[in-house]
């Protein structure tokens, strides 16, 4: 069994050694067009990373109507702690949030000369975990909030959360819609390029069959030459894409993404690498199984 | 060995290509199918190595009904039969030697097996020197040879001839003839489609004549 699949392995390097030329063709092929959903990936991932960014400004100030007593007080943060989609609860009184406000006032802190320190109402702020960080996990947490009687008001930027909200599922659906789009543009040049580079073998498959070759030994080699084409065109995109962001690419996109907040632009992480080459040996496959098959109808 | 019974083939386009044959070939045979242009023999010999199925009738080779053979058994009974077609089908990639021992890869023969046997079937056909050549570099006799070679080196039961010397002039003709001839010496059954009516007469052997898909004589000299 492993000496069989040695040979056959032999056999379809023996093939890309044979054909330079359409070997060439269809891992340039799968290079360029993966390059293109690199390139893309790497927008949406940094993209996503300034939404991920502007969502820590997600929180919600609920306001008490007197301030609690001590063991009251240490009470309610345990209540609101344990309330799903609860990263962390800190308690603001009376003179942490005057500061606070002067402080956002900045060169009209003026306007609050003669006001005591204390006039603002105490409040917890509850910082959400990041998958509860948007309109629904928001109202949830309100709506448990509003049974502990202690509150008398709520604030979490409603305004600014719905807007936030359709600026991400926009995000989300151009991800999946030129995402999926590149996808299948790719496995569309590609099946076409490898059916070009068996349709040039079709005599050596004929006679394959002819001198008793079993379809799964006529067509393995085949299979696996599409998926070590794919692979190589795989890793040769993740450097294009790699020498095209760090000269291109990541400049464009600090001068877009800093200004607005993000640390930094960064690459395809690992398991996205990973990815792309794994897409490569895919379509390399599906390529060449989707022209083989096609060839035999014919 | 082969075994005919009412067999027809037609197509939806050209009609029909053959029409109720019936013929026993016994092992050992050396036959020739001769016709004129159309007459059915290439359609005929399609049938024995199930490229193609008939419209109706039945046929039996070596004891095996190939009219009802699914796609699984078919390599496996391909590698009882050699087969030589006038343009040779030779893989012009792969050197002379590799041609050759393309069957016994597919049979999953040992490397020291196959090297051993290629060079002694190329000895046989005379071309031992140039086992390292391409096709293309060879002429047109000498590429039939290599073709002879491979079907041969299965050590088939049948072969299975389209027109081999077509292509060829008349020495080349006369060398492949004498390949044929040995092999069929040794026991393996020769069925050779063939219109060179010249041939016929210098190696005299039982002779089927078809004309429009239909078995119009079997002579035997």
């Amino acid at each position: 069994m492993f000496g069989k699949l040695i040979y056959l392995l032999r056999r379809a390097l023996r093939n890309i050694r044979q054909s330079p030329f359409l070997c060439t063709a269809s891992v340039g092929t799968v290079a360029v067009s993966l390059c293109i959903l690199a390139f893309f990936a790497i927008i949406v991932l940094n993209v996503q990373s300034l939404t991920r960014h502007w969502s820590r400004d997600v929180q919600v100030v609920a306001y008490f109507d007197t301030v609690p007593a001590r063991e009251q007080r240490q009470s309610l943060i345990k209540q609101a702690m344990v309330l799903p989609g609860v990263q962390s609860v800190e308690f603001i009184d009376a003179q942490q949030a005057y500061s606070s406000f002067k402080e956002r006032l900045g060169d009209d802190a003026i306007l609050l000369d003669g006001l005591e320190n204390d006039f603002l109402p105490a409040s917890l702020r509850l910082t959400l975990d990041e998958n509860s960080r948007n309109r629904h996990g928001v109202d949830s947490v309100v709506r448990r909030l509003k049974k502990i009687a202690a509150f008398s008001d709520f604030r979490y930027g409603q305004d600014w959360l719905d807007r936030f909200e359709s600026f991400v599922t926009l995000i989300r659906i151009s991800g999946v819609v030129l995402g999926g789009f590149l996808l299948f543009a790719t496995l569309f040049i590609v099946a076409n390029t490898i059916k070009l580079t068996i349709y040039a073998r079709r005599e050596e498959l004929e006679i394959m069959a002819l001198v008793g070759g079993t379809p799964l030994f006529i067509k393995t080699p085949f299979l696996l030459e599409g998926a070590l084409q794919g692979a190589l065109g795989g890793t040769l995109a993740l450097g294009l894409s790699w020498l095209l962001f760090n000269f291109f690419l990541q400049q464009g996109l600090e001068a877009l993404l800093l200004a607005s907040g993000v640390d930094q632009v960064v690459f395809l992480p690992a398991i996205h690498q990973g990815m792309v080459v794994l897409t490569g040996v895919l379509l390399g496959f599906l390529g060449s199984l989707v022209s083989l098959h096609r060839l035999a109808r014919a | 060995m082969i075994q005919l019974y009412n067999v027809c083939k037609s197509y939806s386009r050209e009609g029909s290509a053959l029409e109720d044959v019936n013929l026993k070939i016994p092992k050992g045979d050396f036959v020739y199918i001769t016709g004129p242009s159309g007459a059915g023999k290439s359609t005929l010999l399609k049938l024995l190595y199930v490229a193609e199925k008939p419209t109706r009738g039945q046929i039996l080779i070596n004891g095996q009904n190939v009219t009802r053979m699914g796609p699984v058994k078919i390599p496996y009974l391909r590698r009882q039969i050699g087969i030589v077609f006038q343009d040779f089908k030779l893989i012009s990639t792969r050197t002379i030697f590799e041609n050759v021992a393309f069957p016994l890869e597919v049979r999953g023969r040992k490397r020291f097996e196959i090297s051993k046997k290629v060079y002694q079937m190329l000895k046989n056909v005379g071309l031992e020197h140039k086992l390292a050549k391409h096709p293309l570099e060879l002429s047109g006799g000498e590429q039939q040879r290599v073709a002879i070679a491979r079907a041969l080196v299965m050590e088939p039961l049948v072969l299975l001839a389209d027109e081999p010397t077509g292509n060829l002039d008349p020495d080349a003709t006369l060398e492949i003839m004498e390949l044929f001839k040995g092999a069929n010496a040794r026991g393996t059954t020769v069925l050779l489609a063939t219109h060179d009516r010249e041939m016929i007469r210098r190696f005299p052997r039982r002779q089927i004549c078809l004309e429009h898909g239909r078995l119009i004589d079997d002579l035997t000299p």
